[in-house]
Formats: structure tokens, C-alpha cells, sequence
């Protein structure tokens, strides 16, 4: 690669400013020797660049373009302190298994620092307008993907994060020490309040903690939203007096119009909800907004991704979901879905631990196998309750225990409402395999390899469990991931 | 079964062969020889010692054999009593004491929880019994080792609340044999008054182990060990003040053994330190490493001596 | 009914043997096991009462298992519970709790309605075991 190292231009302000266009390297955005302050937004980028468009120049373009630049020189940058506004590609690798030889055209990771005067405090509006406002319409690249970011501490301090987080949550629900399980109510489309009140009831009595609507959920013909939320209040109210437990339904409260959603909220404060649901297609301004709203009146903001595949998904272009958990743990929700590795959603089961990671750590350590580009202190700023969901069953309890822990809430839609001895039954099997298996691995038992035979046993005595182990014993969606780390831990990991 | 069990399940189907079994596999798979060489490495002389922990060892693995035979009928009582002077290695062996017990499965977590009285009686009435529970639960798994147990008993105070504890720490010692061990420790003479005059405590007490005094070699033997640990040496005047140190030291009051030579030796550490510092030209690692004489030779030991035989020549 | 808080109430109830080895696994995590025991579970009744303090630096479960014995001697007609004190720094809570004495017979709780404008719906949930009267509730074990 050549060598650009003088090609810096503050030492040279008259040709820099110069009327005309001139290269991003030359216009100061690419800083070999930069050394990224402690104070400094640090994005990798996956870049590929057009045919015959030289990395270094394509990495300088993705920091102007996202920073300060524009096309040409302008002069007006003399009246502001601009070399700080500057951001900086100061790193450029290639990306392993891309370029010649492979199916792939080369690919670079690019490393820009932003200076922290860029963003708005408590904004991710703002911060994601800076950095994937115009970058990736860029014509010089063919595609472009923010892999990572690392965001300052000192940034980070200016959110207030998840409104209740999972230490609180949990002492809210008093339940400690195993996984939590909710399912989605099926169908999505279609049951009458008074119908989709039931389904929440059998499957709270049948021993989940949580029901869910689904995203698409609102106040369409065949469901007004309060008549929602009343039948799904008598349910849950009821569940609670049956077990003795702290319930919930995730009351999706998107809507139209943030006054729209406000009224919702309210009303299912009013009826003693302890928990409110939201679409991430609602935007960053809407996602704050409500999350202050929970945290003013005690509410925990369950977060739906809905939309992000359309991003998140390819390897070339897009956004890494785990900056979309990162924006999300500033913006402030307490559960999102984070993926399952096992289920019918696409994940690679590194990639899905790395968004985990970043839900629940106090600082997420660098990890390249788990596609953390990073280190990330997250300044004491609660944790979020990753949420597993869609396609998975009993059956893989021992396989979910063992990539997820216990701080995870594990939603079985098709997998409760689908036993074939009723919603309340397939609740009952998931939560004795889910008991079975914790009890099992806090005695030191090997899971992964014992975890069938755990489950075995459980269905000796408990008959729908064996039910459901019987229905579902050959789903598995065994697809390759098209989101896989480009990483791995050791050379042998292939073998 | 726990975790520990299953490890000994496991071992124990593979000394045992059709009726026999192998006692040296047992002690072999067990480990246990490795925690008596260690013993033997680290603690100089105390011949008697390590053959009473030797036999003890052999007992508990026969005793083992025997029950996978179900010849044991109830497992063997482990409390034990190790009577001796200060210094002669009592703590030191109830450590590995309860690393074999560990390794040989009588206990399951094999850690040494050390008290004294102050740990275990307390102030004031309702004190006592909260204090020693207390004690109790965390020396599960693992042995309790009771210093100087006989300050538990103080029958000059007929309210003292030590005799309170002591009838706790029985009921516990028969009520969770399987729990933990409890090893009481102090002088020879001491413990058997102890003992006298609590016959229940006595009767529960199955093996006592005497730690006999060191002799001068050995504590010669001790101070060069204790000194090769910390990077120090002695020069050839600095051991012959070193023997003559010993030999003055064991006759004085208040000696106690090992102690006082780690003692001694801090002591020589530190006008080493002075000494050098005083010396006008730079200093080699030889010299940072050596004690000699002069550093002995400032001892009250050593003073005190010639200030009595100076005075009886006068 | 079957009151079904904690970590394993939907398994048949925990022999000792099994209660000691989940306390074993907090244990060697540094968590800090304390009982508390009480005769109305109401789910929003946080606090239980305490059999003395949590127990600190213990190594091995025999000795939660020697309090709660004592604690069942004392209190075995209501619900006794384990809970495991974490103090990791960015928790500070509890991270483990379960259930290990229940009644024979388990009240179980009523549940009442009030309607308001609007089909606005007050619920109070209540614990039979409070309805109790206090000769019955706060009478000593045998």
C-alpha cells in the first residue's frame, strides 16, 4: 500500500485551502500516526471500495464524508477550529478471506476517530446522523458496513441507559436465578380481544412469566388497542392469584404518532402494567422519548427489532446489529431481542454471544471471534435483558442455557401455543425444562453433552414436557449464517 | 452425589478388582503421598509426626476399602489433638491434615478454619451460642482448629460462657461427623487437664498426634530452610554466631521453637539492612544476600549472657 | 394451590441433598446464602423474615443446611426460602432464590374487582393466610 504519511496538509494551509478538489487523504482525514484519544468515538467500517479506488482514499472519504467534507475546498473551514471537527482514519486492514482467490472483492476494515465535539450529548438522532447519515450512499464504494463503535465513556455518561435494567427488573418480578420465559401470541393477526386474552391466560398459568404482543400488534380492525389491554390485564391478573408469581404482558404500545403512543402508555399504567412494549421502526427520537417516559413511572420498555434485518443482515453493507444494541443500550430499553443461535432467525452463535455481551456486560471485553472490535466500558450504565426469540422449543433448553446464561428471557411463541395438549401445557413443559436444566448445571452437570438425557428425565414424571420433546424432537433450521465473525479464536477451531 | 464423590466412585471401581483391592492404587489414585512429601520438604525432623500422619493416612484408606467390602459399619471418628509447644508445626500440619483428609474424601472441600476462645465465646448472654454457629458453618467441609483449646474451659469463672461453647462444639462433633473435623490444639500438659476434666470432649478425640521440641541441628536445619526461602544466606561466621545463638536461645524463657528463629532472623534482616547502609562503597547482591555474624551478635541473647558472666568475673 | 416463586417450584421439592449442592454452586461463586421464612406470600411481600443474618464466608453447604434445619424446626408450618447474595459491583442483589419449605396445605391468594369509568378495572390480589385470624397466624410451632 502506498505510503501517505506526508500527505497530511495542516503544515501546508495555502494549497489545502486552496479553491478546487482535492483527495480526502490530502484534506487531513487520513492520520497514519493518529493515536485515538480516550475522549474519541471510534468506528470500524467494512469498506469495498469501487474498481480502482485506492483503500486509503476510500477509508478518508468514509471519515470526511461522515464528519466535516464535502466535495471540494471551501474556505469557510478557515473560520472554524477545523482540524478537530476533522474525523480521522488513522488504520486500514484487510479483511481476511476477501479479495483474490475468493468469491468475495477485497474488503478493508477502515478505523476512523471522531472527536467528541461531533455529537450532541444524549443524542442518537444525532450521533447516527453524523455517522451513517451520507457515508453509505458514497459512490467511491460499492458497499460500506459499520462493524463497530466505541463510544467515550465520557459520551456514554450522557444517557441515562435502560430505564429499569435487569437487577432492578429482576427484583421488581422477585425471580432470581434462572432464565425468564415468554412467549409471542399466535396468531399474530386476527384473535378478538376477548380471544387473545385467553391465550395470554393459559400460557401465564402454564408458568411463563412473560406474553408478548407481536410487532405488527397495534389497534387494527379486529382488535381496538384498550380492548388489548383490558382482556390482557384480567389474565394476567388472574395468572398471578393462581401461582403466586409477578407476571406481565409486553403491552405493544406503538402507534402512529408519539401522543398516540403516550395515551397507550398511560392507560396501561393505569391498569398497574409493569411493562410496555415498543418497535424499534419507531425511530431513536420515539425510542428516548418513551424510555424517559418509563423511567419516570416505573415501566420496563421492552424493545421489538423489528426492521433491523433489512440492515443488519448482509456482510457487506449495512450495520452490525451489535452497534444497533449499543445505540439501544444508550437510548435506554430493558429487553431487546438479541437473537438465539438455535431458532429459525438468522445467527451465527459467536456473533449472537457478542450481542449479548454488549446487553449485559459492565465492560465488553474485545473479542474478535465474537465480532467485538472493541473494548467498551459502559460506566455503570444498566444492563439490558437480551431476549431470545423465534423457533426455538423445549427441547433445546441445555443448548440455550449453555450460549445464554440465565439473564435471558426465552420466548417460546410456536413452542407453548403449538403443544398438542394446550397453551397451558406447553407453558408447563418449557418451564420444567427450563428448572430442570438450571437445577441440573448448578450441580455440575455437563449439559451440553448430558442435556437431552436431563430432559429425558424430567419427562418421566412430567407429561407434557414429554409431549413437547416428542413434537419437536427433529425442528432444527440449520442454515449457514450469512453474519459470521471473519475471525477465529484459534487456527484449529476448524478442525 | 456431589462432584467430589463421583471423582471417588470413580476411583474406587478401579482399585477394585474381582474381591480384591489394590490398597497402593487407592493411595496412588488418592494422591496423598503428594501432601506427605510436601510435609516432608517443608517441615524439618518431627519424625514422630509424619509417622502418626502416615499411620493415620493408612487407616483412613483401609477404612475406605473396607466400606466398599460394607465391612465398615459407621465411618471412623477423625477428631483429632495435636499437643506441643509453640512453633513445633502444629498449624502447619492441620493445614496438609486437612488437605489429605480432602483428597481421601472425608471432608469435602478440605479448607482450615483457625479460631481461638475469642473466636468462639462471647460477651454476654446470647453471645455464645450465635458466635460458635457461626464459626461452625463456615469450618463445614473442611477442619476446625481450635489454638490453645484449652482456654474454653475456665472453671475459676463459674459464668464463664466457655463451657457454653464447648457443649455446643460436641453436639456438633456427633451430630455432623460427615461434616467436618475438629482438631484442638495447645501444650501437652494443658490439653490433659483439659481433657480431665471434660471427659465428653476426651471421649470424642480419636487420635493425638505430639509435636515433640525441635533439637538445635534441626533448628539449625530450620533457620537455613526459612533463609533460602527469602534469598538469604549465612557466611561461614554468621552460622557458627547462628548455632551459638540457638544453642543460648533454647535454654531462655518464652522459646517456641521455629517461631523464635523466624524471629531471630527478622531481627538479623533488619541490622543487615543498617549495616549495609552504613557502609561507605556500593553493595553486590553478595553482600545484600549475606547475614554474618555482626548481625547476630547485637542479640539481647548475646548481650545479656556476657553482661552476666562479666558480672560474675567481677 | 402451589405457590411457584423461585428457581425450582416446578420440580418436586428439593431433597437436602439436592438443596446442598444448589448452595454449594452460589458458594463458589462468593455469594452470600441467607434463609427467610413467612407465612403470607404475597407476591409483592418483599420481605420475608430473616433467620439471622446472610452467612458470610462459608466454604461448604452442610452449614446453610444446619441453619435451615433449625429454622424448619422453628418455622416449618410456613414457607422458608434460600436467597444468594451477590456483591459484585453492577449487581448488588440477589442471584439466586428458592424455595425449600412449604405448607401442607398452601392458602393461596383471592383475587378482587372494581370496576371504574371507562371499563377501567382495579385488581387487588390477597392472601387467604392473611384472612387468618392472629391466634391461628402467630401460634407457635409444636
Amino acid at each position: 500500500m502506498n505510503d501517505f504519511a506526508t500527505t497530511t496538509t495542516a503544515d501546508r494551509p495555502r494549497g489545502r485551502y486552496d479553491a478546487g478538489v482535492l483527495k480526502y487523504r490530502e484534506m487531513g482525514y487520513w492520520q497514519p500516526d493518529y493515536t485515538p484519544k480516550d475522549t474519541d468515538l471510534i468506528c470500524v467500517f467494512r469498506i469495498t471500495p469501487q474498481e480502482g479506488v485506492d483503500a486509503i482514499e476510500a477509508a478518508a472519504a468514509v471519515a470526511g464524508e461522515s464528519s466535516t467534507a464535502t466535495w471540494t475546498v471551501v474556505w469557510t473551514d478557515r473560520l472554524t477550529a477545523c482540524d478537530s471537527y476533522r474525523a480521522k482514519a488513522y488504520q486500514v486492514d484487510e479483511v481476511p478471506n476477501t479479495g483474490a482467490g475468493t468469491a468475495t472483492p477485497q474488503q478493508y476494515f477502515a478505523y476512523v476517530a471522531y472527536d467528541l465535539i461531533l455529537f450532541e450529548a444524549g443524542s442518537i438522532a444525532n450521533l447516527t446522523a453524523s455517522i451513517i447519515g451520507n457515508v453509505f450512499s458514497f459512490k467511491p464504494l460499492r458497499a460500506c458496513r459499520l462493524e463497530d463503535m466505541r463510544i467515550p465513556v465520557a459520551y456514554v455518561k450522557t444517557f441515562p441507559g435502560p430505564p429499569t435494567g435487569i437487577v432492578v427488573e429482576r427484583e421488581r418480578l422477585n425471580n432470581y436465578g434462572r432464565a425468564l420465559l415468554g412467549a409471542t401470541m399466535k396468531p399474530k393477526l386476527g384473535l378478538s380481544g376477548r380471544n387473545y386474552g385467553r391465550v395470554v391466560y393459559e400460557a401465564l398459568k402454564g408458568g411463563l412469566d412473560f406474553t408478548k404482543d407481536d410487532e405488527n400488534i397495534n389497534s387494527q380492525a379486529f382488535m381496538h388497542w384498550r380492548d388489548r389491554f383490558l382482556y390482557c390485564t384480567e389474565a394476567v391478573n388472574r395468572a398471578v392469584a393462581s401461582s403466586g408469581e409477578v407476571k406481565g404482558h409486553y403491552l405493544n404500545i406503538t402507534a402512529g404518532t408519539m401522543e398516540d403512543m403516550y395515551e397507550r402508555a398511560e392507560f396501561a399504567k393505569q391498569l398497574g402494567a409493569p411493562i410496555v412494549m415498543i418497535d424499534l421502526v419507531i425511530g431513536y427520537t420515539a425510542i428516548q422519548s418513551i424510555s424517559r417516559w418509563c423511567r419516570n413511572n416505573d415501566m420496563i420498555l421492552h424493545m421489538h427489532r423489528a426492521g433491523h434485518g433489512t440492515y443488519t443482515r448482509q456482510k457487506n453493507h449495512g450495520v452490525s446489529f451489535r452497534v444497533i444494541a449499543k445505540w439501544l443500550r444508550l437510548a435506554g430499553v430493558d429487553h431487546l431481542h438479541a437473537g438465539t443461535a438455535v431458532g429459525k432467525l438468522e445467527g451465527d452463535p459467536m456473533t449472537v454471544q457478542g450481542y449479548y455481551n454488549v446487553c449485559r456486560d459492565a465492560v465488553t471485553q474485545q473479542d474478535l471471534a465474537r465480532g467485538l472490535f472493541f473494548e467498551q466500558d459502559w460506566a455503570d450504565l444498566a444492563k439490558v435483558m437480551p431476549v431470545a426469540s423465534g423457533g426455538i422449543h423445549a427441547g433445546q433448553m441445555h443448548q440455550l442455557l449453555s450460549l445464554f446464561g440465565d439473564d435471558v428471557i426465552l420466548q417460546f411463541g410456536g413452542g407453548t401455543i403449538g403443544h398438542p395438549a394446550g397453551i397451558q401445557a406447553g407453558a408447563t413443559a418449557n418451564r420444567v425444562a427450563l428448572e430442570a436444566m438450571t437445577k441440573a448445571r448448578n450441580e455440575g452437570r455437563d449439559i451440553d453433552h448430558e442435556g437431552p438425557e436431563i430432559l429425558a428425565a424430567a419427562a418421566r414424571w412430567c407429561t407434557p414436557l414429554k409431549q413437547a420433546l416428542e413434537t419437536w424432537k427433529d425442528v432444527s433450521f440449520n442454515y449457514t449464517s450469512t453474519d459470521t465473525p471473519d475471525f477465529v479464536a484459534t487456527a484449529t477451531a476448524s478442525a | 452425589m456431589s462432584a467430589d464423590q463421583t471423582i471417588l466412585a470413580a476411583r474406587e471401581s478401579s482399585a477394585l478388582t474381582e474381591g480384591t483391592i489394590d490398597l497402593q492404587a487407592l493411595l496412588r489414585e488418592s494422591d496423598v503421598q503428594s501432601v506427605l512429601d510436601q510435609l516432608d520438604r517443608e517441615l524439618i525432623g518431627l519424625a514422630p509426626v509424619k509417622r502418626r500422619l502416615r499411620e493415620i493416612a493408612a487407616f483412613l484408606l483401609v477404612s475406605r476399602a473396607r466400606k466398599q467390602f460394607g465391612l465398615e459399619v459407621s465411618p471412623p471418628s477423625l477428631h483429632m489433638c495435636f499437643s506441643g509447644n509453640p512453633g513445633t508445626g502444629k498449624t502447619t500440619v492441620a493445614t496438609r491434615m486437612a488437605d489429605i483428609l480432602h483428597r481421601l474424601g472425608y471432608v469435602r472441600k478440605g479448607h482450615l478454619v483457625s479460631v481461638t476462645r475469642d473466636d468462639l465465646v462471647g460477651q454476654y448472654i446470647g453471645h455464645t451460642a450465635p458466635k460458635t454457629k457461626e464459626i461452625l458453618k463456615r469450618a463445614m467441609g473442611g477442619v476446625l482448629f481450635i489454638d490453645e483449646a484449652y482456654y474454653l474451659y475456665r472453671p475459676e469463672n463459674e459464668r464463664d460462657y466457655g463451657q457454653e461453647a464447648i457443649e455446643i462444639l460436641l453436639q456438633a462433633m456427633e451430630n455432623h461427623r460427615d461434616d467436618f473435623v475438629v482438631i484442638l490444639a495447645g501444650y501437652k500438659d494443658r490439653m490433659e487437664t483439659f481433657f480431665r476434666a471434660n471427659a465428653g470432649m476426651a471421649s470424642r478425640i480419636a487420635h493425638h498426634i505430639e509435636f515433640p521440641d525441635y533439637s538445635e541441628d534441626e533448628l539449625m536445619q530450620i533457620a537455613q530452610l526459612m533463609l533460602a526461602q527469602m534469598n538469604y544466606r549465612l557466611d561461614a561466621s554468621g552460622e557458627q554466631a547462628m548455632r551459638e545463638y540457638i544453642e543460648r536461645r533454647v535454654r531462655r524463657p518464652n522459646f517456641a521453637n521455629a517461631r523464635s528463629i523466624r524471629n531471630a532472623l527478622d531481627r538479623a534482616r533488619l541490622r543487615q539492612a543498617n549495616r549495609l547502609f552504613a557502609l561507605p562503597q556500593a553493595v553486590d547482591q553478595v553482600a545484600l544476600s549475606t547475614l554474618s555474624a555482626a548481625d547476630l551478635h547485637a542479640s539481647r541473647v548475646f548481650q545479656e549472657l556476657d553482661a552476666v558472666s562479666h558480672g560474675e568475673t567481677t | 394451590m402451589r405457590l411457584t416463586q423461585g428457581a425450582f417450584s416446578f420440580l418436586p421439592d428439593l431433597t437436602d441433598e439436592e438443596i446442598r449442592l444448589q448452595v454449594d454452586y452460589g458458594l463458589e461463586r462468593g455469594w452470600a446464602w441467607a434463609i427467610e421464612y413467612t407465612d403470607d406470600p404475597h407476591p409483592r411481600n418483599t420481605y420475608w423474615e430473616m433467620w439471622g443474618t446472610p452467612m458470610f464466608d462459608l466454604r461448604d453447604g452442610a452449614g446453610v443446611l444446619h441453619a435451615l434445619n433449625e429454622c424448619r424446626k422453628a418455622c416449618g408450618r410456613g414457607y422458608i426460602r434460600l436467597c444468594a447474595f451477590d456483591s459484585t459491583r453492577g449487581v448488588e442483589s440477589i442471584r439466586m432464590a428458592f424455595i425449600v419449605n412449604r405448607p401442607d396445605e398452601e392458602p393461596g391468594f383471592g383475587l378482587d374487582r372494581q370496576e371504574g369509568e371507562g371499563r377501567n378495572m382495579r385488581y387487588r390480589l390477597h392472601g387467604y393466610a392473611a384472612d387468618r385470624s392472629p391466634e391461628e397466624r402467630y401460634r407457635a410451632d409444636p
